[in-house]
């Protein structure tokens, strides 16, 4: 098992009109390459906040402390990365990274034995004693992963992330012509064969369409297209199925599942409904209040939670098999 | 005789030269103090059917017939009257009060629009209604936008009950809520409807819910009425292309244990 | 609080704001510092300015003070344009709201009255108002053309706030379509309309001024106009006459421009972080 980042007391904070917010508070964290981790919670819990972390894409107000940690190994034929990272000076907390070749030491992470489960309990996470040698090292941003190239990242909100004016084609073409160094022939090619795996019906006029012009499931196919238009290793979707009917919410998550698997690419799927996170994800992070309150395999995080807020969000989901409030309350006839 | 009854009900919309029924010969009926789901995929024409039922859009066929009298035919300020005994509880709590509004004004509103209250006696009736719905007195004052997402749509739930109403629409009413604060809107619901004996026409594309709460429901597909019948023997084996669709969509949590 | 801090942080916001004070000052110390008519003789004709410090802007061709005439236009043109700009603004937001609001035949007869207006050219307008009606009704006149921006604002705005959920919610309790527009509709249409006032009260200004110039404004005021106009009759000979009005002119629509944009600039950085 590989640890992709080790997130350390991950502490984000919000600053509006002079009062501040923290939306994530000492958090540890490991991602491990290849796996689909879902991160879980209610609004407010943080778990955005810490999709926008990851991804590096935290507005400039926030105040960032603790390490994110990458262990990427290098990315061949990429363009040099413009800096497009938020402005993180090491005094705010510094987000590090060092490629796998070069530190070894860095891919052990947890005790041997151990499922890959990290001990929810915080004492215990924060006793870091082997990533202590990495933390520690020089700031690389070369090794830090780079949104769009690296990360790919899904919003909830298809349209706030297509330009209306811009062509699905050239959207998509964009995003590989700048991070793979493509010509604008060969993104086109790309962005049509792209269009074709996420299922998108006619994909040779969709690319001359306008995001208006497709429904929001559709919209939804391109941006997770666009995201993946550059072959990042980490896809990270935000609340990606949650404006979708089940219907078509039952289809992106498909996809992303295939997407995934297919380019061994890393999952992280931010969703406030545990049921739909554990149908898809290996590993369940619970956050809540900025915490993360529990983290385990899906299978002991919905079968046997430790955790006591875990359990009254598993009691309070509803699902097809749930006894009726209605048989509860007296109400059926 | 049924509280409300729907029949033939069509409406057309016009979009981009090519005409679509977003709801198209849709009957049904509502019983009282009962809950009737519509259930179906977006663009089905559930929103259209809430909308239609309380006379933000006209149709442009059908029939509805609310409390035994033509509700089609009301007019201004019958109309606005009658509105008394059909209210609606929409999706986004926040956007369905005033931007600028407080709780107690929200809820003075209904109570002055209806003379059903005193100026002088509101404030208690106000106190009232927020303490019916599990909230406390104290919150009148804020602003909206200063309470939760959940008390605003307890506030939501309290004005539409401000004006003894007979049937309330809830467009999506628990859908953008946190999961521990939707089943205790649920309960909430469900403890007012057997105290007042409330009917509910209740829009959901979470057949888990509907199945929980409601007595029957309506799946639509395209606008069209595509299965009806007791929610729980619909839900549990749907005959309906669309229903097993939904059915299999919906996410399942799998608690056996590790 | 913070707003305001914001607002002062920018300094043609800072500079407008004291150019505005200064004329207020001017306008509400007019009659303390200069009691009596302005329009009074106080001593020879055609005084320059800095020759007698007890008339220290001089006097114009009939010997009246020209810094006591300053200090009373500036009242005339804050007064008269604030009040232009006022009546402009409330009638452009209830013809816009109930067009908005209304939509079908009530919004197109409202549009083409306001198209119909937009047309002409607001000055011209005022022009024919005036001289039909009488300089008595300046105000009237100057309103006249200048309400059709914040009509057309607040139909677009209101054409967008009458579609969200809350006004569907208003409906379903039975409010009053008149109450649902004026009370629930029109008030948060506002801020981009308000946003119009700095240039609509600067425009209210120079049309004030313009009237005047061409002796169409009130004659028992003094107006900076006025004194332009009586000034062009010497401008060989004595050109501050018309030059010193011209400034303070120039300075208040540069100050009620300035101000008015910072308050805009700042009240629109607050809703964009919000
Ligand atoms: N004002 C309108 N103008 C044009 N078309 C409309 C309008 N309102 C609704 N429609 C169309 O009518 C159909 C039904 O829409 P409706 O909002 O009722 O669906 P819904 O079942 O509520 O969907 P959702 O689950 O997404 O809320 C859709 O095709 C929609 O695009
Ligand atoms: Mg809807």
């Amino acid at each position: 098992m590989t640890a992709l980042a080790t997130i350390r007391d991950l502490t984000v904070t919000y600053r509006r009109d002079g009062s501040e917010v923290t939306a994530l508070k000492g958090v540890n964290l490991d991602i491990v390459a290849g796996e689909r981790l879902a991160i879980i919670g209610e609004s407010g819990s943080g778990k955005s906040t810490l999709a926008l972390a990851v991804a590096g894409l935290l507005p400039a107000s926030a105040r960032i402390e603790g390490h994110i940690d990458w262990f990427m190994p290098p990315t061949l034929g990429a363009k040099a990365p413009p800096s497009v990272l938020p402005d993180i000076s090491p005094s705010r907390g510094e987000i590090g990274s060092s490629t796998v070749g070069s530190s070894p030491t860095a891919s052990v992470i947890g005790e041997s034995g151990d499922e890959g489960a990290i001990s929810p309990l915080e004492g215990e996470m924060s006793g870091r004693t082997e990533g202590g040698a990495v933390e520690r090292q020089p700031f690389h941003r070369s090794g830090v992963p780079l949104h769009g190239r690296d990360i790919g990242f899904v919003f909830q909100d298809p349209s706030a992330s297509l330009d209306p004016v811009m062509t699905i084609g050239k959207q998509i073409a964009e995003v590989a012509r700048t991070h793979l160094g493509l010509t604008w022939s060969q993104s086109y090619a790309r962005a049509k064969s792209l269009l074709e795996r996420v299922r998108l019906p006619d994909p040779d006029s969709a690319l001359r369409a306008f995001p208006h012009q497709l429904s929001g499931g559709q919209k939804q196919r391109v941006a997770i297209a666009a995201a993946i238009a550059a072959g990042p290793k980490v896809l990270i979707a935000d609340e990606a199925t949650s404006a979708l009917d089940t219907i078509v919410q039952a289809e992106i998550v498909a996809l992303i599942r295939r997407l995934v698997t297919e380019d061994g690419m890393t999952l992280l799927f931010i969703s406030h409904d545990i049921a739909l996170a554990a149908e898809l994800a290996e590993r369940v992070a619970v956050f809540r209040h900025g915490q993360l309150v529990e983290l385990g395999m899906t299978a002991q995080i919905v079968g046997a939670p430790a955790q006591p807020y875990t359990r009254a969000l598993l009691n309070a989901h509803i699902g097809l098999d749930t006894r009726p409030l209605l048989d509860r309350a007296g109400l059926h006839a | 005789m049924s509280l409300l009854a729907v029949s033939n009900l069509t409406k057309r919309y016009r979009r981009g030269g090519k005409t679509i029924a977003a709801v198209d010969d849709v009957s049904f009926h509502v019983d009282p103090g009962e809950t009737l789901a519509l259930a179906g995929p977006s663009g089905s024409g559930k929103s259209t059917i809430a909308r239609l039922v309380l006379r933000l859009i006209e149709p442009d066929d059908g029939r509805i017939e609310f409390e035994s009298d033509d509700f089609l035919a009301l007019r201004r300020a019958a109309l606005r009257a009658r509105r008394a005994r059909l209210q609606m509880v929409f999706q986004d709590p926040l956007a369905a009060f005033n931007p600028r509004a407080t709780v107690a004004r929200v809820l003075d509103d209904p109570l002055r629009i209806h003379g059903i209250a005193s100026r002088a006696e509101r404030p208690r009736r106000i106190a009232a209604l927020l303490e019916r719905v599990g909230l406390t007195a104290d919150l009148a004052p804020r602003a909206i936008h200063e309470i939760s997402g959940g008390q605003r749509q307890r506030v939501a739930i309290a004005r539409a009950i401000a004006t003894k109403p007979s049937l309330i629409v809830l467009d999506e009413a628990v859908s953008a809520l946190d999961v521990s604060v939707r089943g205790e809107i649920l309960e909430l619901l469900l403890d007012l409807q057997r105290q007042e004996k409330i009917a509910y026409l209740f829009i959901s594309h979470d057949l888990g819910v509907i199945r929980s709460i409601a007595h029957r429901v309506i799946l639509l597909d395209a606008g069209r009425v595509a299965e009806n019948g007791d929610a729980r023997t619909v839900i549990d084996a749907p005959q309906s292309a669309i229903g097993k669709a939904l059915v299999a969509a919906a996410p399942r949590l799998n608690r056996a244990g590790p | 609080m913070s707003a305001l801090r914001r607002f002062l942080r920018t300094p043609e916001a800072v500079a407008g704001a004291i150019l505005l004070a200064v004329l207020i000052a001017m306008a509400l110390s007019a009659s303390l510092l200069f009691p009596g008519d302005p329009q009074a003789i106080a001593g020879p004709a055609l005084l320059p300015p800095f020759q007698d410090w007890s008339l220290p802007l001089g006097t114009d061709r009939l010997g009246r003070d020209v810094l006591a005439e300053l200090f009373h236009g500036a009242r005339t043109s804050l007064a008269v344009g604030l009040a232009a700009a006022a009546a402009a603004l409330v009638v452009g937001a209830v013809v816009g709201t109930l067009a908005g609001f209304a939509g079908g035949l009530v919004d197109e007869v409202l549009m083409r009255i306001t198209d119909a207006f937009q047309t002409v050219p607001s000055f011209l307008l005022a022009l024919a108002f005036v001289s039909v009606v009488g300089p008595s009704l300046g105000v009237v006149a100057i309103a006249l053309g200048t309400w059709t921006g914040p009509a057309r604002v607040a139909r677009a705005e209101v054409l967008s706030i009458r579609e969200r959920d809350y006004v569907a919610g208003a409906r379903v309790i039975g409010m009053h379509p008149l109450a649902i527009a004026f009370r629930e509709v029109l008030p948060n249409a506002l801020p981009p309309v308000l946003a119009m006032s700095s240039v609509i009260v600067a425009a209210a200004i120079l049309t004030e001024a313009a009237l005047s110039f061409l002796g169409l404004g009130d004659p028992n005021r003094v107006t900076w106009g006025g004194m332009i106009s009586e000034g062009r009759a010497v401008l060989r000979t004595a050109p501050f006459l018309s030059i010193v009005p011209g400034i303070a002119l120039v300075l208040t629509v540069l100050g009620v421009y300035l101000a008015g944009e910072g308050i805009v600039e700042t009240t629109a950085v607050r809703r964009g972080l919000s």
